[in-house]
């Protein structure tokens, strides 16, 4: 086991470091650096003498070299477009995103793992095929579509939710600890049923599809012929085999989310990774976005390694290999 | 051949249930009307008729998607934006397939060393997520013309594909007939082609209808967040894209174009689900 | 002596009340919270470097100026400026140089106080080249900053001008320069004290959330009075409809800019209220006069005068302007925005003829091919437009312009891109035609950082390259005189020469409607800074809401 956890391990990182590279061919190769686009009034001498202190005009392999070291010895740079330091801007953004993808995941999964038994058992019935319907639907609908949906419905319309941002910008830090957790709460609806509405569909769709694949299986005829209830043979011999594609597809939910939140956080306010990657993209703010990069692919390799590790732990087959 | 292709497509459309048929047809009509837009739409679709009195008009006869801001008529704009639209998908979709496919064949055909590599650089590229590295390119080299967008999206979505193609692959390869051709002293590239290409099919297909429905919406996000198509081109996501920023007044410009999408996907869907199920090798099997 | 008590302790009690009104009246005044939605973040820095366009509104509230800009933006001498950290100032008998002396009760927001010293620091951290400021081009008649006392600083001039005091006071908000000198000129942006600034102005520092929010309370001791609000709030909502959404639904107070279609929903909102204000910003569709890909040469299809005409009476300027902005718009009158003080409504611009378009291009040998395109000699009447993607209204005109263009036989294709990317063709004068928005300084001489030939260089923002020798001679005249009806009558002459030359089509004056909840009264909102008085806004005890009552108590932990 020690040794198959150790490989993933490795994996990851080379991973990790592949993404990197990529990144950072990908900004250097692009037209302009964080210092073309100041304001017209600074001359080209000085624009010249700021890519010179901060080693732009160095050769690309040097650079690279640089910022690898920087990074080693745990540097992030500043940025240049938000004029604080880069693990500072990380360090407010990370959280925000990682708290609203997380619950979406944490909610959207037992739901769609629920939803897609409920379709796949009873397949039949009328209920069953409206479930169906909808989360075919609900799946077809962009997520951006959902979510303008909600703020205009549930912010506008009818004020129930605030119309965006994490917390009332003003009050929050006047409000009692209950009310401040109550705030809290209220700003995290809208964003949050909209990513877990999208997941949820994918995730029941997943599942129901899985099922439908061992559910006609051999094991599982006979285990109904020898007489075993209904619900004991989903429940012990299906949903086990079938939840093993589960395990992979939370390893993937993870980069899925994380685009689907860039529209969800436009549009909600919501000041996480999302919106701080595209702004710095925007404004060539290399430093920032080559740790924003990082950071994601580490957070992505990790999530893999999670889900790798729960599939061998659940299925010892994977493991010789 | 023919009369092979014939019955294998009668066959399938028997196997389809009424909703994946219904979904056909809905699909069917809507490549032939973007085909034949230019005949069928009643203007051109960057046609100004009166910027100051036919700007933003409700559904009427004479307009009956009713107009945008720029007083265009919107049911040709949806016309030629499916044109667009459907035309991206479709040549990116295919584009992920081919080099998909042709990279999990090699991978499984080769196998060892090649293949570990080849599967370590799959898992590298799918840790980074689609939308944020599409951001990022067509940002950092705003504005990207229609083809290079093509091009990024299709290569950015074979890596799923090629997993399957070459998951497939490796079970086919036990076969008895690929077993028996490799012994008759079958090439690779002979052995990939006439023997492996065949029985992996059935996922790819899969994969494209499917596919296409993602890349529908992918570039409606896109245009949503200003880096897909570009003015005054009319696709599918920037028609939404305008409607949607002033909503409330003028419902029609974002429900018709939001209409179409969601129509589309949910077809492609249907579709795709349908096939799947009526193409799995143990169903065509017992059949 | 019981007389004597008596009246004594009348007179106790009718000074008390007195005291008590006016401490009602002053608490009637003052108080309140406003929240104001902006697209981006402020980004730390001293004023030296600032460029953009939300942290010089915070600034203007931490910082000031030694005289400040009357209503009037009357930029000739010093009429109309009143005092701020210079409570008098002495012109010397050859106006080479003023005397500035500063107010001995200006502290800094630590207490300390404002010495003549700081003003000569900050005009030399201006000044350094290091510092990267984009101020320093506008300094340049400006030999040096002495400080002949502790409480007197004195600049010196290398000639005299009609705007000599303007250009070095508006331009120069003071900082302090104890915390200052230790820090080197070119990390002035990322320095700790960025994180803090410290200023003189009426609201203090309060607090940073990078990504969120900034926070600004009043400064009670301040030598001018404390600002009438308890708490300005600066909240980031980048998406415009998010903006628009959350001033709706009582989210955020003010929002500068209303969008023109939303413009009538705000104003049917039972707690809102929409507010017209003069500004200095006009937009245009400017034809580089040059080929971008040889600046040397002229622009094949914008080199001739002719040409340049014949496209801009092709437009219908006020059909376009019905069709983006409704009821708000604007017409563009010429080179400037109309409430620049010397600008001229009733320039005489080309007209809109399509026939008479035509019949000029036709004779200038662009004819008509069958494809419905120009073409001369070989070459086709094509070329691109680059916009920001970022403005609404310019992206619509670009649509616009383009089908417009089309009925008279040019070919447009529109380029749009991100801001930035847009600003660095711009500078590099690597475009066609583009569609520009400048916002004007009061001062007139801004025409002629814009237009005069000596503005083509890397630093000027003459970016189509215009050029005509007898528009500079009566520009220099106007700029140079003392006599105000006089450099009117020259800068018309001067405007007259440029429109006939149509270096450009002036489309509108960016139309100013800010949406803010109606228990705000904002005040002295001026057409170059529209936040100038900020500091004035007030809120009746009456109308106050929920986050009014704050006062300026700090937040629990």
């Amino acid at each position: 086991m020690a040794r198959f956890v150790a490989a993933r391990l490795a994996h990851a990182i080379v991973v990790c470091f592949l993404v990197t590279t990529v990144a950072f061919l990908l900004l250097h190769a692009a037209p302009g650096d964080p210092f073309s686009f100041d304001h017209p009034r600074i001359s080209a001498d000085i624009r010249d003498l700021w890519r010179a202190e901060f080693g732009y005009d160095r050769p690309l392999l040097e650079q690279y070299a640089r910022y690898l070291g920087s990074v080693a010895r745990g540097k992030l740079g500043f940025s240049h477009s938000l004029h604080i330091p880069v693990g500072e801007a990380l360090a407010g953004a990370i959280p925000r995103t990682l708290g609203l993808m997380g619950l979406a995941l944490a909610l959207s999964f037992p739901f769609g793992i629920w939803l897609g038994v409920f379709e796949a058992r009873r397949r039949a019935s009328a209920s069953a095929r409206v479930a169906n319907a909808a989360s075919l639907v609900m799946a077809s609908l962009p997520n951006f579509w959902i979510a303008l949906m909600l703020l205009l419905g549930f912010a506008y319309w009818l004020p129930l939710f605030p119309a965006g941002g994490i917390v009332d910008v003003l009050m929050h830090d006047y409000m009692s600890p209950g009310q401040a957790l109550a705030d809290r709460a209220r700003h995290l609806v809208l964003p949050l049923v909209a990513l877990t509405l999208v997941a949820t569909a994918v995730v029941a769709r997943f599942q129901r599809a899985a099922l439908q694949d061992t559910l006609p299986a051999d094991f599982v005829r006979t285990a109904r012929a020898k007489g075993v209830d209904d619900r004991a043979v989903i429940g012990r011999h299906a949903l086990r085999n079938a939840l093993l594609p589960m395990i992979t597809l939370g390893g993937l939910a993870f980069p899925a989310l994380l685009s689907g939140a860039v529209f969800v956080e436009k549009i909600f306010t919501w000041p996480g990774m999302g919106l701080l990657v595209t702004n710095a993209i925007g404004a060539r703010d290399y430093p920032l976005v080559l740790a924003a990069v990082q950071l994601g692919a580490f957070m992505v390799a990790a999530g893999s390694l999670l889900a790798d590790v729960a599939y061998g732990m659940a299925d010892p087959r994977i493991r010789v290999r | 051949m023919f009369a092979d292709l014939n019955a294998g497509a009668r066959r399938l459309w028997a196997g389809l249930p009424l909703p994946a048929r219904v979904a056909l047809v809905v699909l069917a009509l809507l490549y032939a009307l973007a085909i034949a837009a230019p005949a069928v739409a009643p203007y051109l679709p960057s046609e100004q008729l009166d910027i100051v009195a036919l700007k933003d008009q409700g559904p009427s006869w004479a307009h009956p998607f009713g107009t945008d801001r720029y007083s265009r008529d919107l049911l040709t704009r949806v016309l030629y934006g499916a044109r667009v639209s459907l035309a991206v998908a479709t040549l990116a979709v295919l584009m992920s397939a081919v080099v998909g496919t042709a990279y999990g064949l090699v991978a499984a055909t080769a196998g060892g060393f090649v293949d570990a590599v080849m599967m370590r650089l799959l898992d590298a590229m799918l840790s980074i997520p689609r939308v944020l590295l599409l951001i990022a390119m067509l940002a950092l080299w705003n504005p990207v013309p229609l083809p290079a967008l093509v091009a990024l999206l299709g290569l950015t979505g074979w890596f799923e594909v090629s997993r399957l193609v070459r998951a497939e692959a490796l079970s086919v390869r036990e076969r008895d007939f690929v077993v028996a051709a490799r012994s008759l002293g079958a090439g690779a590239g002979r052995l990939m082609l006439r023997h492996l290409l065949p029985n992996v099919l059935v996922p790819v297909i899969v994969f494209t209808t499917l596919g296409v429905a993602n890349i529908i919406v992918l570039e409606a996000g896109l245009s949503f967040l200003g880096v897909g198509v570009h003015e005054p081109v009319p696709s599918w996501g920037t028609l939404f894209f305008d409607g949607t920023e002033a909503f409330v007044g003028t419902w029609w410009s974002a429900l018709f174009p939001g209409a179409a999408i969601v129509a589309t996907v949910l077809c492609f869907n249907i579709v795709g689900d349908a096939l799947r199920r009526v193409l799995d090798p143990r169903h065509l099997r017992s059949a | 002596m019981t007389v004597v008590r008596l009246v004594g302790s009348c007179l106790v009690v009718v000074l008390a009340a007195c005291a008590a009104c006016a401490d009602r009246a002053t608490d009637a005044a003052t108080g309140g919270t406003i929240v104001i939605g902006v697209p981006a973040s402020w980004i730390p820095g001293p004023p030296p470097v600032i460029v953009d366009i939300v942290s010089r509104t915070v600034a203007d509230q931490l910082y000031d100026r030694l005289a400040e800009i009357g209503p009037r933006l009357n930029t000739i001498g010093d009429g109309g400026f009143e005092p701020r950290l210079a409570r008098h100032w002495t012109w010397a008998p050859d106006s080479m140089s003023i005397a500035f002396e500063i107010d001995p009760t200006a502290r800094w927001h630590d207490g300390r106080p404002v010495r003549a010293a700081d003003v000569r620091f900050t005009f030399d951290v201006v000044k350094d080249p290091r510092t990267g400021s984009s101020i320093t081009p506008l300094l340049g008649n400006i030999d040096s900053v002495t400080a002949r006392d502790s409480m007197t600083a004195v600049v010196w001039y290398h000639r005299r001008t009609p705007e000599q005091f303007y250009d070095f006071v508006y331009q120069l908000q003071i900082i302090p320069e104890h915390l200052w000198k230790d820090v080197p000129r070119d990390k002035l942006a990322t320095a700790d004290q960025a994180r803090a600034p410290v200023g003189t102005g009426r609201f203090r520092f309060a607090r940073f959330e990078p990504g969120v929010r900034l926070e600004l309370t009043a400064d009670t001791a301040n030598y001018r009075g404390r600002a009438k609000l308890d708490r300005v709030v600066w909240a980031i909502v980048p998406d415009m409809g998010a903006a628009v959404t959350q001033l709706l639904t009582g989210q955020t107070d003010v929002l500068e800019t209303v969008p023109a279609d939303v413009i009538s929903r705000v104003d049917s909102s039972a707690s809102l209220r929409t507010h017209k204000y003069q500004n200095l910003q006009f937009s245009f569709l400017a034809f580089n006069l040059r080929n971008p890909k040889q600046l040397a040469a002229p622009h094949p299809v914008f080199g001739d005068r002719r040409v340049r005409r014949a496209l801009s009476m092709a437009l219908d300027r006020q059909a376009m302007l019905d069709n983006v902005f409704g009821a708000y718009g604007l017409l563009g009158v010429g080179p400037y925005p109309r409430s620049l003080s010397v600008g001229d409504t009733a320039l005489a611009l080309p007209p809109f003829d399509r026939q008479r378009a035509t019949a000029l291009l036709d004779s200038v040998g662009w004819t008509l091919s069958p494809d419905g395109v120009r073409r001369r000699g070989g070459k086709t009447l094509a070329f691109s437009l680059i916009v920001p993607a970022s403005s609404r209204a310019r992206m619509r005109y670009a649509v616009l312009i383009q089908e417009q263009l089309k009925t008279v036989g040019a070919r447009v294709t529109i380029e749009s891109m991100d801001f930035l990317p847009f600003n660095d063709r711009q500078i590099n004068r690597q475009f066609d035609a583009a569609l520009m928005s400048t916002g004007y300084d009061p001062s007139p001489a801004t025409v002629q950082q814009t237009w005069s030939t000596s503005a083509i260089t890397k630093g000027g923002q003459n970016f189509v390259s215009y050029s005509n020798p007898a528009f500079d001679a009566v520009l220099d005249s106007a700029l140079s005189t003392f006599d105000e009806a006089l450099a009117r009558t020259l800068f018309r002459r001067a405007y007259a020469t440029l429109a006939s030359d149509a270096p450009g089509v002036w489309l509108y004056d960016v139309p100013a409607v800010a949406g803010m909840h109606k228990r705000i009264r904002p005040v002295g909102m001026r057409a170059d800074e529209w936040w100038a008085n900020l500091a004035d806004w007030w809120i009746p005890s009456n109308e106050r809401i929920e986050r009014d009552r704050i006062g300026l108590r700090p937040a629990t932990p």
